[in-house]
């Protein structure tokens, strides 16, 4: 951040912004942001997605194979496997477009060496990894069966890389937002409860003793506006609560979603970085 | 064999296969093995339900 530093911060547009953690489990994490825009939720969006890098078996050397899975079918299997790459145990590795070997080098990659022999399921905790910090996230994936006398030995080589080389890099399965929802009650509703009950995802409530209808979920709202064309009234209205979204990003287990956020917010600050750097030295 | 990833989101679900079929096996409600293993889209849901191991 050096061309940064003489920058005059505007730090009342930044503070703006409000995130309030809503839901956070192991690999799954929800939070609601206040006052930005789509442009930039969706930049940040992306990059996590498509940009952050991970660490995934790349090429497979097979020595020997003649368990009924073909080698090719085999070596997809081994790619898809989500490889341990927090930034602790990546750090030393050397992106392979940075390294000046021709394929693959010590520097750049990790190699994983499978040697089984049947009758057996392999599984993918019997890898036995070079580096024990880059390993499988789960022991659990079934990666072949081998039957009597069948026998495999392989050596899987894992390197850095990103989405938008090949999905099996990418850190995210599930990552959206969405519009934070707006219902307003006007006070011509005639209480009648239809609106309560035909929300599909019980947002609203029609509470008897006040004779009022009642806003009891409403982040489960999905701005459908089923409750806006039965409502003869026409005193209920949904609208998404402009500059407010509900951020929802899960991950393979790979990076956790707040390393994945961290990543993304350090890759954007990149590339403003250089924007900046161009803007007053003329480009490099 | 199940394939390693969910087709549609990318989740790894091959990893829960053996215990959901194990559970399943045992006369365990689907649904409710589904849920316990925190498999809440249904991408995902109809991997495991719609797989038929055959070798």
């Amino acid at each position: 951040m050096m061309a940064l530093e003489d920058l005059v911060v505007r730090e009342e547009e930044g503070s703006k912004m409000e995130i309030d953690i809503k839901n956070k489990a192991e690999n799954k994490l929800i939070f609601i942001v206040d006052s930005v825009d789509v442009s930039f939720l969706n930049a940040l969006r992306r990059i996590c997605t498509m940009e952050v890098p991970t660490i995934t078996i790349e090429a497979v050397e097979i020595y020997k194979n003649n368990s009924t899975l073909f080698d090719e079918v085999l070596a997809h299997r081994l790619g898809l496997v989500p490889l341990i790459s927090d930034l602790e145990s990546t750090e030393s590795i050397l992106v392979p477009e940075e390294c000046d070997c021709e394929d693959h080098c010590p520097r750049c990659s990790v190699s994983l060496v499978l040697k089984e022999r049947g009758p057996k399921i392999v599984y993918s905790k019997d890898f036995s990894p070079t580096d024990p910090k880059i390993k499988p996230v789960y022991d659990t994936i079934p990666l072949l069966k081998l039957g009597e006398d069948e026998e495999v030995e392989l050596e899987a080589i894992a390197q850095l890389g990103i989405g938008l080389e090949h999905a099996k890099w990418q850190p995210t399965t599930a990552c959206a937002y969405r519009y934070y929802p707006l219902i307003k009650l006007d006070k011509s509703c005639e209480a009648c409860g239809k609106c309560a009950e035909e929300c599909p995802r019980g947002v609203l409530e029609f509470d008897e003793k006040k004779n009022k209808i009642k806003i009891v979920d409403l982040e489960n709202c999905s701005m459908c506006k089923t409750c806006m064309s039965i409502c003869e009234a026409g005193a209920i209205e949904v609208m998404p609560h402009e500059g407010k979204f509900i951020f929802r990003i899960e991950t393979d287990g790979s990076l956790s979603p707040e390393e994945v956020l961290t990543s993304a917010g350090d890759i954007l600050a990149g590339k403003s970085e250089k924007v900046v750097t161009f803007c007053k030295e003329g480009g490099s | 064999m199940i394939p390693v990833r969910c087709i549609t989101c990318g989740k790894a679900i091959s990893a829960y296969f053996d215990e959901y079929k194990k559970r399943t096996d045992n006369g365990e409600n689907p649904k409710e093995v589904l849920d316990d293993l925190g498999l809440t889209r249904y991408c995902c849901r109809r991997m495991l339900i719609a797989h038929v191991e055959v070798w």
